[in-house]
């Protein structure tokens, strides 16, 4: 006797190569989408620090001629015939717009203090401002009925008109598209009638006595993008408008003043009044309602306006100033307490790392196949069903029939159909004609026939043909027996 | 570490309110944990030093429990407490006495005995996988565990079919009695080859007297026949993928063995020579009967470890081999499934060399749930569907059996749980008629 079974071999040697396999399928499932997904974020934020200017290396400034210096904008202006006065503190930036009307040219709006920023509402009227990419503490600062909507990873070159509103600053109808859609600005809950969109939201103007201009990128502006689309005539044509352009041009953040600003300065404890409970952006709106007794609208010189419009960004001005003393929470419980926390946090790392370690790897074998044999025929039947094939089962049904009636008629296995149909209807006892059309009928119309003709077969056959015995579901099949 | 070093540090986080500078306290307390951890871990006893070693049962038969002893040796010279477990495949049901969670204790130089009682759940053969044994220090606090330290000493239980059809045997058994005229219940013996003659008595058939010998002595000799003996039976299992699907609740293959081994002992208590051969596209497993008293047994250990493969049946094998192995004209039980693109394609081409030589017989099952459909009344459009789907599946039956007919090959084809018997049947019928 020989017995000789290759499986164990084989199946072994196929385990230990799918074992070494299965590891570094397993090392590498963990590390290929965290690594992609490391490597999509790495390009992603290089390339958008690439893009973004830093604002503290002359970003935009006249003498600038660095890639973010804004030094082809002046000379441009200059050529246009305008004067470009550079001012590098704000006090004399505003001194110099109050001498003649001129377009103040704010290129980084998030140095200037917050008192600053309150005050640029206060400038004589027919000055332009021109506030670049303006973050929402300087809008409510400066008053405007603005708030910052969708903003870009990168500018986006828009027409004017892009958006579907037409563009309605005249100075730039002559431009096509430009860089400026990197931040959009939206009228937010205000009343839009006073504001004016172009480029699809990009620029923002609030007109009124000072004309404020909200441009959503710094990139028409710079050295190294002017030269692109039409950024230049964009630039130059908002900049151009009066003639005169008083260029603030801050290299750091502006340091606190005495009182330059033309406004005296509030304590805190008066400021606080009217900004609690008022939030930040919508406080605005609420703050100069109260002062006036009716809808104000912010940016109109006066006193009284620009003293209640102070009442909003309280609440983030203490916050910042507060950065210096520690967090309350640290001194609300002894020291002890968050020695304890740390040290059962300890403990659960522990626990940790004790759950981490399995006692063995788990035993895996290969399981048998589950596929019971009738899956194909109950397969099939869902197709005939779902396609409706409802000549095909009524003639497999059919031909079925007759397969078991014939032999039991003893009737040829090519009888005529009136000859078959008439004996089975002696046996049944019904019409001859429709023991015809049941055996040799047309295709049933619906389901619900298909289902009656099923069941009027299977009624005949079990007449004219009983089966068996119930109880043993088919009979010894051996060869040559008529089913 | 383990779960005690954790609690130690959240025992000694109570402690933090007493100190004097809280934070320095939780360094010195988590450095001192870490260190117990570190100590304890080094006085556990090294995983590779152990020794392991089994016995126990080779063999089960299906639905039996084996006992497997785990001798686990500790050489060095401490206290081994260890956590171990002592993992089979999961189909080997595996309940070890004791649990992994609970502790094992070995003295220097002892060692203990870890009993596994295994329930297989499937027949084959059934490894031990992997033997993990985690050393605990004696505060512990740490411990030592390495995958293969010690290394999992191998043992592979084999689980017998469950030969449930033995329980026709002694009927079958019974009714070969009656063919070969031992047991005289119905008559005398039947059959075509010459066995003796004997003097005539009244009530033999006076058709079975020999004249001619009757001549020659002074008396009446009648002919005894017997069925013949010594006929060669081949039973050749399919392993391919038609025997991997469920027929019942379980794959085609095991119907078969089952069918097989009735088949063969009553072929060997017959006195006929039972050969047996497995394959799909490579032989798998041969039986050659000779010895015939320690046939069955052998044949069980032969059959036990087949397993289906996915693989498309190459006939062609399976017929060679038959050709080359089996000179005499013998009676081939094919055990395969009745369809019609496996055998179409692969057995009907072989199937004249094969029926020239030998006469063959093909034994398949099919699913209840198929005459269930055909046979049940309608109820839904849902059902009158699938009747015609196994009314298609049964007319595709048929076709291939009248193509195998008309190669003179019979076919026995029934339910699954009927397939032993039926085939038992068939033997006998062909024995009683000389048909072998």
């Amino acid at each position: 006797m020989t017995a000789t079974t290759t499986a164990g071999a084989r199946t072994g040697a196929t385990t230990t190569a799918k074992g070494r396999g299965g590891r570094g399928r397993r090392w590498h499932r963990i590390v290929i989408p965290l690594g992609l997904a490391a490597l999509l974020l790495t390009t992603t934020l290089v390339t958008h620090a690439v893009d973004q200017p830093d604002p503290d290396a002359g970003f935009l400034s006249p003498v600038a001629t660095g890639d973010h210096g804004g030094s082809r904008l002046a000379a441009a202006l200059r050529e246009r015939g305008v004067t470009v006065q550079r001012e590098t503190t704000t006090a004399a930036a505003l001194a110099a717009v109050r001498s003649a009307p001129a377009t103040l040219f704010v290129p980084a709006p998030a140095l200037l203090r917050r008192e600053t920023v309150r005050a640029l509402d206060r400038l004589p009227a027919r000055t332009r401002l021109v506030l670049v990419d303006p973050a929402r503490p300087v809008l409510v600062s400066a008053g405007l009925p603005l708030l910052p909507g969708e903003r870009r990873w990168a500018a986006q070159a828009l027409g004017p008109a892009a958006g579907g509103l037409p563009c309605q600053l005249p100075e730039l109808g002559g431009v096509g598209s430009a860089a400026v859609g990197l931040q959009r600005y939206t009228a937010g809950s205000y009343r839009p009638e006073q504001v004016q969109f172009c480029f699809a939201g990009a620029l923002a103007r609030v007109s009124g006595a000072v004309e404020q201009v909200a441009v959503g990128a710094s990139d028409p502006f710079r050295n190294d993008r002017i030269a692109e689309w039409d950024n230049l005539a964009f630039a130059t044509g908002l900049l151009g408008v009066t003639g005169r352009v008083v260029w603030l041009d801050l290299a750091e953040p502006e340091p606190p003043p005495a009182t330059g600003t033309g406004r005296p300065s509030r304590t805190p404890a008066t400021e606080d009044g009217p900004g609690t409970g008022t939030g930040d952006g919508s406080g605005d709106g609420t703050g100069t309602g109260d002062g006036r007794g009716g809808p104000g609208e912010p940016g109109q010189p006066g006193g009284p306006g620009g003293g209640d419009q102070s009442g909003s960004g309280d609440g983030d001005g203490e916050a910042a100033d507060r950065d210096d003393p520690p967090n309350p929470l640290w001194a609300a419980f002894p020291p002890w307490f968050w020695a304890l926390l740390a040290q059962l946090a300890l403990a659960v790392l522990f626990l940790a790392l004790w759950r981490a370690r399995r006692l063995g790897p788990p035993a895996a074998e290969p399981l048998p196949v589950t596929v019971r044999s009738a899956e194909t025929v109950l397969g099939r039947a869902r197709l005939y069903q779902r396609a409706g094939a409802r000549e095909a089962a009524a003639r497999t049904l059919r031909e079925a029939a007759l397969t078991r009636l014939l032999p039991r008629l003893n009737l040829p296995a090519d009888a005529a159909p009136d000859r078959v149909a008439g004996a089975v209807a002696a046996r049944t006892g019904a019409e001859p004609a429709a023991t015809e059309e049941l055996l040799y009928g047309g295709e049933p119309e619906t389901d619900q026939d298909l289902l009656e003709l099923a069941r009027a077969l299977d009624g005949v056959t079990r007449t004219v043909a009983p089966p068996a015995s119930p109880d043993v579901p088919l009979p010894d099949r051996t060869e040559g027996e008529p089913r | 570490m383990t779960w005690r070093a954790a609690l130690l540090l959240a025992a000694g986080a109570l402690t933090l309110p007493a100190w004097p500078s809280p934070l320095a306290g939780m360094l010195v307390m988590t450095g001192a944990v870490l260190l117990l951890v570190v100590l304890d871990r080094a006085l556990a006893v090294p995983p590779s030093a152990l020794t392991a070693t089994r016995d126990g049962d080779r063999t089960v038969r299906l639905g039996g429990t084996a006992t497997v002893v785990l001798h686990l040796g500790n050489p060095s010279a401490r206290t081994l407490r260890a956590q171990v477990r002592d993992a089979w495949v999961p189909s080997a049901g595996a309940r070890p006495d004791v649990p992994p969670t609970r502790l094992v204790r070995v003295e220097p130089g002892r060692s203990a005995a870890l009993p596994s009682r295994l329930t297989p759940t499937r027949r084959g053969d059934r490894p031990a996988v992997a033997l993990t044994v985690r050393s605990l220090g004696p505060l512990g606090l740490g411990f030592r565990q390495r995958s293969e330290r010690p290394a999992t000493p191998p043992w592979t239980l084999r689980v017998l079919p469950r030969f449930d059809s033995r329980r026709h045997l002694p009927e079958k058994l019974s009714r070969l009695r009656v063919i070969d005229g031992t047991q005289v219940t119905r008559g005398r013996g039947q059959g075509t080859e010459f066995d003796t003659l004997r003097e005539y008595v009244v009530g033999d058939d006076v058709r079975s007297i020999d004249w001619r010998a009757s001549a020659r002595r002074a008396d009446v000799l009648v002919r005894t026949w017997r069925p013949e003996r010594d006929r060669r039976l081949v039973c050749v299992l399919d392993t391919g993928r038609t025997s991997a699907i469920r027929v019942g609740d379980e794959p085609r293959l095991d119907t078969a063995i089952d069918a097989a081994l009735l088949l063969t002992a009553l072929a060997a208590r017959a006195g006929d020579r039972v050969d047996l051969l497995a394959a799909d596209t490579a032989v798998r497993a041969t039986v050659t009967g000779t010895g015939r008293p320690a046939l069955l047994p052998r044949l069980v250990h032969a059959l036990a470890p087949l397993q289906p493969a996915l693989v498309e049946t190459d006939f062609d094998l399976i017929a060679g081999e038959l050709l080359r192995r089996q000179r005499q004209r013998s009676l081939v039980v094919l055990f395969t499934a009745l369809e019609a693109g496996a055998l179409s394609a692969g057995l009907l081409p072989v199937l004249p060399r094969l029926a020239a030589r030998h006469r063959v017989l093909i034994a398949a099952t099919h699913d209840p749930v198929l005459t269930a459909l055909t046979t049940a009344v309608p109820a839904q459009p849902r059902d009158a569907y699938a009747a015609a789907a196994g009314w298609r599946a049964l007319a595709e039956r048929d076709r291939i059996r009248a193509a195998l007919a008309r190669h003179g090959v019979l076919v026995v084809d029934a339910p699954a749980g009927r397939l032993a018997p039926t085939l038992a049947d068939t033997y006998l019928r062909l024995k009683s008629q000389a048909q072998l």
